[in-house]
């Protein structure tokens, strides 16, 4: 009897114990931790599919709406306006997730340069937590006036946890502007002006229209791309597709000559 | 039969409530589990069409010095599972632990849904089911105490 009572009392202790084993098997399996599952767990989820949305250079057959606004004119592009492959990302500089994948972008436009053509979009979120989003949009079109967009943005998103966690970001932003060469006194009245805002109010209405509700969104070709594909490997897969629909002729960029 | 550790198995029926509790728990555990995960992996979550997950879990309330709230949450749950179990077979002094616990999870879980609708405007189905589960299990606690003062 006692030895029935004395294996009773165990037992919540071993279902205790079976459950944080689970626990933490499902944790390091999940992450991948110990350098075991990850690929396990790659290997179980369903290849994300793009939606497409609309695409520029067939518009008969297109789902897009028909008032789509143009955006910011002209955008803030980079590569070859007549490139076959157009990546229009709609972004928020205050969003960890479009910091995370700005490396992503950068390396994909370094490999494919005027091979593609690269539109950023501002597409600040309205939400308390995203407090200093619309300025910063407006403060990096600002530094766009003096010809200095991609300088400024980069900044923005390599120091985003800097700035957000500052009361005085506008400070830090006039930092940023003296240390990219910007006449500090212009962009500051630049900020303060309604030319950037219109910028950045064109962009997100246009992001608005095509049903852009999170950040980042990266359409290719018009064909919006899930978040799990916006990894380099992903980005390039669907890239090589379009080169290769819109020119058969055209080599699939080569990595190892530019991975960093 | 002895007492330690404050245990009362006279009886050997392990209690209901309890019992309720701690599987509870364990759907709270597990959906805490996912969102550290998910964290970790830097993955977004499947969102529901009312919802915009991302928007939550990427705030700035979403994390405690670098460490996703996901995975306090995923301790609160498994302790708060540790002491509905051992409840249920019987020790008591675990049962008021849990409910000290699940009171103070069950105001937390309140003010996280403050945040989502006052500070960040937006939803993730993934905290709400957690903040459900945290006022089950307070539900299950105060059932108790309703039930242990109508049958003293």
């Amino acid at each position: 009897m006692d030895n029935q009572n004395k294996s009773k009392s165990k037992l919540p202790y071993i279902i205790i114990g079976a459950v944080l084993l689970l626990v933490l098997a499902g944790v390091v399996i999940g992450t991948g931790v110990l350098g075991f599952g990850a690929g396990w767990l790659s290997a179980q989820k369903p290849t994300p599919t793009p939606i497409r949305v609309y695409k520029s250079t067939d518009m008969q057959n297109t789902t897009a709406p028909a008032n789509l606004p143009p955006g910011a004119n002209p955008p803030n592009q980079s590569g070859s306006p007549t490139a076959s492959v157009t990546l229009e990302e709609f972004a928020d500089f205050q969003c960890p997730q479009c910091a995370a994948k700005h490396p992503v972008i950068n390396e994909v436009k370094s490999l494919y340069g005027s091979r593609i053509h690269f539109i950023f979009r501002d597409f600040p979120l309205d939400i308390p937590a995203h407090d200093k989003a619309y300025d910063a949009a407006v403060a990096a079109e600002a530094a766009g006036m003096q010809g200095k967009f991609w300088e400024m943005h980069n900044l923005l998103f390599t120091n985003q946890s800097a700035w957000t966690a500052d009361p005085n970001y506008r400070q830090i932003w006039g930092g940023y502007a003296q240390k990219i060469g910007l006449d500090v006194a212009k962009f500051q009245t630049d900020m303060a002006g309604i030319a950037t805002k219109s910028r950045v109010d064109a962009d997100k209405q246009r992001g608005k229209v095509l049903g852009v509700n999170s950040t980042p969104s990266l359409y290719i070709n018009g064909v919006s791309i899930a978040f799990e594909q916006m990894t380099f490997d992903g980005l390039k897969q669907l890239i090589d597709a379009e080169l290769q629909k819109t020119a058969p002729q055209a080599p699939p960029a080569n990595t190892a000559n530019t991975n960093k | 039969m002895s007492d330690q550790d404050g245990s009362d198995q006279s009886s050997g029926a392990i209690a209901k409530l309890p019992l309720a509790a701690a599987f509870v728990s364990l759907a709270g555990l597990a959906d805490a589990v996912y969102l550290t995960v998910h964290h970790y992996n830097a993955e977004p979550v499947p969102c529901g069409a009312a919802f915009d997950c991302e928007m939550v879990l990427t705030s700035p309330y979403a994390t405690v010095g670098g460490i996703p709230l996901a995975a306090f949450g995923a301790a609160a749950y498994f302790i708060a599972f540790a002491f509905a179990l051992l409840a249920a077979f019987g020790n008591r002094r675990t049962w008021s632990l849990f409910g000290i616990q699940t009171t103070l999870m069950a105001v937390f879980s309140g003010w996280l849904i403050y945040v989502q609708v006052a500070l960040i405007g937006a939803f993730c189905q993934f905290c709400l089911i957690s903040a459900a589960t945290s006022v089950l299990l307070f539900i299950l606690f105060l059932a108790s105490v309703v039930f242990n003062r109508r049958t003293a």
